[in-house]
């Protein structure tokens, strides 16, 4: 066995899977110290109660919102070209979905407690609709990726009657994209609401962030899912792509992010002609502040007008590195909205006080813990998603081939809708 | 061919279904959300007079010893409030104990509750410590323990004795106008608001009588007397969030 070890670190399968799992012990240390010492050991305050972990938590989310999206498009619509990119976006979704788990575990000051989000309701809010939601979710995704995990070797030729079975329940696809459609458009959506049904914020006070929200996460989590997938299969032979529909999906999201863009563009702007306490100060350190280079290069330049010429333009969406790039960049753009939304509506503060309304300004850098705790999070999720592509062949547009029995026969309503017998 | 059309039908059902359901579920929780704000016999209300308010603070040593909060947490600050003339104006922020408290709705596990007699309470045992009651609130009135209070609180004996379990590590905490006070001294056929051991430690300590504590719905509380003689305004009234605690604003003249 420990002759093994040796060639196995010299690999670069072996240095990929030490360096990531260097981060993961760190950052389990790190949790350790967070459940020990309680959430004192964050730079979190009274007046910045939410930080970097919950970025986290909604960017892992919002990465997952390529799952959805494909699955309908695949189930719903019928478009059958696009299923390897479906099963790998599922595999990015439970991914993203266990790493915002990890990330609230960390986050809420009572972590043993986490089953009372399950037990004890309160229809009215939004927190607990996006927690049932995501529990729902999580439940779809998990059956989605079992007739995944019917590629998995070991498990074909031990054994293969197991494997038979999670392969079939790839009958059920539809029906669990419906119900993903449904549980993603209310969750994706409403954790944007979360901040914008809140009045005591002014700045978050609008219903746009809802709409923005979802809009970004089909986005960033079709991007992510895309860029894995190139990536993948140029560093391994175990991941095999087709490329005509990865760039047909690069072209959707160029557009997809000029419809984006738009919105963003007309959700900022819009706020600048009247004076509000509070939403003119975090506009304010949102465009020219704190947060601007975040909101300017971040998030519009960078997030989304380098990648939409990049993806829109032909020659440039043909080049694989800029087409990676181009994907990559939406996905970081995706990341900065979320930490920006959250951060310009907590660092200014809207005094209570009789008379004219003021305005003060806090501050907040996560501690060493929560970065060191985040970056093993996001290590997890890398970690997962390898081993995925190596051993479950998530990346593998020529499984048709390779196992027709994981291929449902296609529903022929689907491809032909008009060709019904009456 | 036949038996897929089926099967297409009834993904559409399902699908019919499945929407059907979750609107149900919405007009439901409307149904639940649009019930009027808790009515009881007694509504609970303070009235702070900051013609009176001197800013000693004893209202907020007395709430530490009396709740046992931690020296680094005030449920209720004394804040300075501007100028008139040439006096300091000061305003003491307890918990609002809002009608319509953003807190309330924003648990996601009901953490945050009212009574009947409209004080907002919170249930440290159900909480999970998500801390977005904290983020919700236009009045900072929480304080979340970022870590556990150990030790002696500084604050006993010389102002009060606990009358309350600390709060553990993990919560968000917050002022709920002494309901154990009111509570015991109901139980002891006290009124709160007129006998000091049924009225919330603030009010009692209060060496200037700068607040005072009663029944909204009682016509002849010292509350209401004071409400109907006196010009009055709550904070942030523009929000909508009806809040239980009224200021008599500072003039020149007093």
């Amino acid at each position: 066995m420990l002759k093994n070890i040796k060639p196995f670190l010299a690999s670069a399968w072996g240095k990929w899977l030490t360096f990531l799992g260097m981060f993961l012990f760190v950052g389990a240390m790190a949790g350790l110290v967070v459940f020990w010492k309680g959430l004192s050991v964050t730079n979190l305050t009274d007046l910045v109660p939410w930080g970097l972990w919950i970025t986290i938590d909604l960017s892992s989310i919002a990465m997952a919102g390529g799952a959805f999206f494909l699955c309908a498009g695949v189930y719903l619509l019928g478009l059958k070209q696009y299923q390897s990119v479906a099963r790998t976006a599922t595999f990015v979704g439970l991914t993203g979905y266990t790493m915002a788990t990890l990330a609230l575990m960390l986050d809420i000051g009572r972590p043993e407690r986490f089953w009372h989000s399950l037990v004890y309701w309160n229809e009215h809010s939004l927190l607990w609709e996006v927690t049932m939601c995501v529990m729902l979710y999580l439940g779809v995704l998990t059956l989605e990726v079992l007739p995944i995990l019917s590629s998995f070797e070991w498990l074909r030729t031990h054994h293969p009657k197991i494997a038979e079975k999670l392969a079939s329940t790839h009958h059920f696809a539809p029906y669990l994209a419906i119900a993903g459609l449904c549980l993603s458009m209310l969750h994706q959506s409403s954790l944007g609401a979360v901040y914008g049904v809140l009045k005591a914020r002014p700045f978050w006070f609008r219903p746009d962030i809802s709409v923005l929200f979802i809009v970004s996460a089909v986005a960033g989590g079709m991007s992510l899912t895309v860029f894995a997938s190139m990536l993948s299969a140029r560093l391994t032979k175990r991941a095999i792509v087709h490329d005509a529909p990865l760039e047909r999906l690069s072209y959707f999201i160029g557009w997809m992010m000029v419809g984006y863009l738009y919105f963003r563009f007309w959700d900022a702007l819009s706020m600048t002609y009247t004076y509000q306490v509070g939403r003119t100060e975090s506009l304010n350190i949102l465009t020219g502040g704190v947060l601007s280079f975040n909101f300017w290069f971040g998030e519009i330049l960078l997030g989304a007008v380098l990648p939409i010429i990049l993806l829109l333009y032909g020659r440039t969406r043909r080049n694989p590195t800029l087409r990676m790039l181009a994907l990559l960049l939406v996905a970081g753009g995706v990341v900065a909205f979320r930490w920006d939304t959250n951060l310009s509506g907590l660092l200014v503060l809207v005094s209570y006080l009789p008379g004219e309304l003021t305005v003060s300004y806090t501050m907040y850098r996560p501690s060493l813990v929560e970065w060191l705790t985040g970056l093993g999070i996001v290590a997890y999720g890398l970690m997962l998603f390898s081993l995925g592509v190596r051993y479950l062949r998530v990346v593998d547009h020529s499984l048709e081939q390779v196992h027709p029995e994981l291929i449902p026969q296609p529903v022929p309503a689907m491809t032909e809708p008009h060709s019904l017998p009456v | 061919m036949t038996d897929k059309k089926i099967s297409r039908r009834d993904l559409l059902k399902l699908a019919g279904v499945t929407t059907a359901t979750l609107v149900g579920l919405q007009v439901a929780n409307q149904a639940i959300a649009s019930e009027p704000a808790p009515a009881g016999t007694r509504q609970w209300a303070m009235v702070i007079d900051q013609n009176k308010c001197t800013g000693c603070g004893y209202c907020v040593m007395a709430c530490r010893a009396h709740n046992d909060i931690s020296p680094e947490i005030t449920w209720n600050p004394v804040l300075e409030a501007g100028q008139v003339g040439e006096k300091q104006v000061y305003l003491p922020r307890p918990c609002m104990q809002c009608a319509k408290a953003p807190c309330v709705d924003v648990c996601p596990v009901g953490a945050s509750y009212h009574r009947p007699d409209g004080i907002v309470m919170m249930d440290y045992d159900r909480c999970i410590g998500c801390r977005y009651c904290e983020v919700a609130c236009p009045y900072g009135a929480r304080s979340f323990n970022w870590k556990a209070f150990e030790g002696r609180n500084p604050a006993v004996p010389e102002w009060g004795e606990p009358e309350v379990a600390r709060r553990p590590r993990g919560v968000p905490e917050k002022c709920a106008f002494c309901y154990q006070r009111i509570d015991r001294g109901l139980a002891l056929g006290l009124v709160p608001g007129v006998d000091p051991d049924a009225t919330p430690a603030c009010v009692v300590a209060c060496p200037v009588g700068a607040r005072a504590f009663g029944d909204l719905n009682d016509p002849n509380s010292t509350v209401s007397k004071l409400l109907r003689e006196n010009p009055n305004f709550r904070l942030r009234e523009d929000l909508g969030t009806g809040p239980h605690v009224y200021y008599l604003p500072a003039t020149a003249e007093a």
